[in-house]
């Protein structure tokens, strides 16, 4: 009846088969690198050498490049548009639209955020698409994580998706009633109030009863908790997370020691 | 109005072949039952009714017009579609604005509008209530809420979605009475439900839904008598059915008058 | 001392003026199969969360009287460790799916991971609960992608699976099929039997009149008529006072006023219903 509701891809590859925590340390690794590196093109190079390649190893790049070009593509193109013509360094003006300037300074700034917020926003994509939420609740618990604070995470990823099938049912009631979510604009911003009003009370409705349903299944049970699922977690595993711990303290000494 | 579905298929993304080749006319001012198992495809049968879902193949004909090539706010004005849990549906701060808002999508007169949401108003029991935040009513109000409020918009097709799910005996009695009241101003009722003895009493015509395909089809008496087809969709006949059966009686029995009449 | 015990329960939700249950007296035994019937807005469900712990120990409210299960007094008690020992579902099967697991396999698991329950224990529980509600084709599926019947399915296994020494079940078949409801009546019905005491709330006559032990008939809070499924259900008092009746029952009341009925007593079941008819 309704959409999947992960974004998760089931896939049997290298990538998949990592512990949940290493792929974590990867792409924050990546980003931190990325932000804190002093060289200019990292987060360039950190796209098109790591990135990419590694959600093609993990065999989601035709869902990876999907996201990439539909969603955050626009959103890095915004920013750096943004920061492109309001950001006001540098002389050297190489072109001018009414009283805007875009000077070789501000354009090569904007073009290193904007490729930093892709970097980040694609780096979470890949662990999305690679990584099973509950294998990473269930291993983060195992390290010592109060279950609490899993069950946060791992509900807010699921949270969108769901929120988005609600919200489908509930444009479908109204659309059921003549309401007209089509057209103008102007009609499309006066809709909004049908959908939200029943999607704040459904929530407000719904977080009580789960509240009351996993009470009801000894969620706060002072019972040391186990795993359905074990999930493994080699010592190639415990090198990678070490290696790329080094790897972002040398890109953050590099950055202090340049500064 | 007529509902026409000329070999309907539906196929949801996740690959779920829903509905598997239906063709059904439904003619104006006819009751009609949806009965069968869950996910035997009625909710996705009768959402193709005012478009909500598009035929993958087939087509459905809402009078003249194709579903298709119309849109859903356009359809609604011959299609009113009462959804199974009125939290999806109710959000003004009264009862009074919620009810009024479908006829004025529609576009009616003021005059108009005034007297279908009175109309509606008192078909629900909900005439003093009309000050109310739904929010703040019983779920059961809430239902009959959502009811007033598709009611009010005078289409000549209603939908309802499992009318009678979790209400208690009363409100089952107003809902029977509010499709008594569509009869008899000639409108086209299709319901899906799980109760039985509800569509026993309240309906003419019984379509029994299957893995996406017509089980069976025709007037209730007929349909709701055949038990061993009925139980492949996981549907029992109705309670006083099965005391006829039981008892050797030769016609098949819906209700308590008919009940009462053949063991005379 | 029976097995679950209410004393003079009498509580109010916050910021509420009427008692939602007032002066309950209720004594079930271990092993007993009792329904509870009523109109909406009777306390129906109060009564499920105040056996379950929930009221007052989630909803806070004021409340009087004692609530005792296997010995244990609930205002003496926390939830978690009360829910141990009671399990609760009810009716909208949507918000009681965990949000936190993508299999209904795991989604079962979810409380015995909670509690501890070893790995290999753990699968052959739900395992073994899956198989006993019918729902083993469905453990790959994301409880998400299910219909509103296989969803209560499975929320009634998630709490099966925790065999509680009581199970409350308020309105756990609302969205099955008919034959999907008998089904997992006769499922209780068996859990029953097996020692689980049960208190269930629902709407559908024939089969509480077939499964149950004994029936409790709730009017604004207070318990109106209590007693075995043949006589509160044939009771003059539930059709005055708004409570569904099985079309058996009120068809040979109608037929005992014509003097189509000849037997004393109304039935309840088909079985009592055919009996008394071939007279």
């Amino acid at each position: 009846m309704h959409e999947r509701l992960s974004f998760h891809m089931k896939r049997n590859s290298v990538i998949h088969r990592l512990n949940p925590l290493t792929k974590l340390v990867l792409i924050l690794a990546l980003i931190l690198i990325s932000f804190t590196s002093p060289w200019y093109w990292t987060p360039h190079f950190v796209l098109l050498l790591a990135i990419i390649p590694l959600s093609a190893l993990g065999g989601v790049f035709p869902e990876f490049f999907k996201t990439a070009t539909r969603l955050i593509l626009p959103a890095a193109s915004f920013l750096f548009l943004m920061q492109a013509f309001f950001q006001p360094i540098g002389e050297d003006v190489i072109f001018k639209f009414y009283f805007l300037d875009i000077t070789q300074e501000s354009l090569m700034f904007a073009f290193r955020n904007a490729m930093r917020v892709f970097v980040m926003v694609s780096a979470f994509t890949l662990f999305l698409l690679t990584t099973h939420p509950s294998e990473l609740m269930s291993d983060l618990t195992r390290r010592g994580l109060p279950p609490q604070f899993a069950y946060v995470i791992i509900s807010t990823l699921q949270i969108l998706p769901q929120m988005q099938a609600k919200a489908q049912t509930i444009i479908a009631a109204q659309r059921s009633r003549g309401l007209d979510t089509e057209s103008t604009f102007f009609k499309r911003a006066g809709s909004v109030v049908p959908l939200v009003g029943p999607l704040v009370f459904g929530s407000l409705v719904e977080v009580e009863e789960r509240a009351i349903a996993i009470e009801a299944r000894g969620f706060t049970s002072k019972h040391s908790k186990t795993s359905l699922h074990e999930i493994p977690d080699p010592s190639f595993d415990k090198v990678i997370r070490w290696v790329l711990l080094a790897l972002v303290i040398l890109s953050i000494a590099a950055n202090l020691w340049l500064a | 109005m007529k509902i026409e579905i000329t070999n309907l298929r539906f196929t949801y993304p996740t690959g779920l072949e829903a509905l598997q080749g239906i063709s059904l006319t439904i003619n104006a001012g006819e009751q009609v039952a949806i009965v069968g198992q869950n996910g035997a495809g009625k909710t996705t049968l009768v959402r193709h009714f005012n478009g909500l879902l598009q035929p993958a193949c087939g087509s459905v004909l809402i009078g003249d017009w194709d579903t298709k090539k119309t849109s859903v706010a356009k359809l609604a004005s011959r299609v009113g579609y009462v959804f199974q849990n009125p939290d999806e549906q109710l959000f003004s701060r009264d009862v009074l604005t919620e009810i009024t808002f479908g006829p004025r999508n529609l576009g009616y007169s003021k005059e108009k509008i005034d007297g279908l949401v009175k109309r509606a108003l008192a078909l629900t029991e909900l005439s003093d209530k009309t000050e109310i935040n739904p929010y703040d009513l019983s779920p059961t109000w809430r239902k009959m809420v959502a009811l007033a409020s598709i009611i009010a918009m005078d289409t000549p097709i209603v939908i309802f979605d499992e009318p009678t799910t979790g209400q208690d005996a009363l409100n089952v009695a107003r809902i029977a009475n509010v499709i008594a009241e569509l009869r008899q101003e000639g409108k086209t009722v299709v319901t899906i439900t799980h109760d039985i003895d509800f569509c026993a009493e309240n309906f003419e015509r019984v379509i029994a839904l299957s893995n996406g395909q017509v089980l069976l089809d025709g007037p209730a008496r007929e349909v709701l008598g055949r038990e061993e087809i009925l139980a492949q969709t996981y549907v029992d006949p109705p309670q006083l059915t099965r005391l006829g059966k039981r008892l050797g009686l030769k016609e098949t029995v819906r209700n308590q008058e008919e009940f009462l009449k053949a063991i005379w | 001392m029976a097995f679950v015990e209410l004393q003079n329960v009498t509580y109010k939700y916050p910021l509420t003026k009427t008692p939602a249950l007032q002066n309950i007296n209720l004594q079930i035994n271990e092993g007993e199969f009792v329904a509870v019937i009523g109109p909406n807005g009777a306390g129906k469900s109060t009564l499920c969360y105040a056996l379950a712990g929930f009221v007052p120990h989630f909803f806070k409210g004021e409340i009087s009287g004692t609530i005792e299960v296997a010995g244990k007094e609930s205002g003496k008690s926390t939830l978690d460790e009360w829910v141990l020992n009671v399990g609760l579902a009810f009716q909208n099967p949507f918000n009681q799916i965990s949000g936190a697991k993508y299999t209904v396999f795991e989604e079962i698991a979810f409380g015995l991971e909670n509690i501890g329950v070893p790995r290999e224990e753990m699968k052959s529980r739900v395992e073994d609960a899956m198989a006993l509600t019918g729902i083993r084709d469905l453990a790959d599926r994301s409880p998400y992608s299910l219909s509103g019947g296989q969803q209560q399915r499975v929320a009634l296994t998630s709490i099966l699976v925790m065999q509680p020494k009581l199970l409350v079940l308020d309105e756990p078949t609302s969205q099955m099929d008919p034959i999907g409801t008998r089904e997992v009546f006769g499922t209780i019905r068996k859990m029953a039997e097996d020692g689980m005491t049960v208190v269930l709330v629902e709407h559908k006559m024939e089969w509480i009149a077939q499964f149950a032990d004994r029936v409790v008939a709730l009017k604004d809070g207070s318990v109106l008529l209590e007693g075995k499924p043949s006589e509160v259900l044939t009771s003059d008092l539930l059709a005055e006072n708004g409570f569904g009746i099985s079309r058996y029952t009120s068809t040979a009341r109608e037929a005992k006023k014509r003097g189509l009925w000849k037997k004393e007593n109304l039935p309840v079941t088909l079985d009592e219903a055919v009996a008394g008819f071939k007279l």
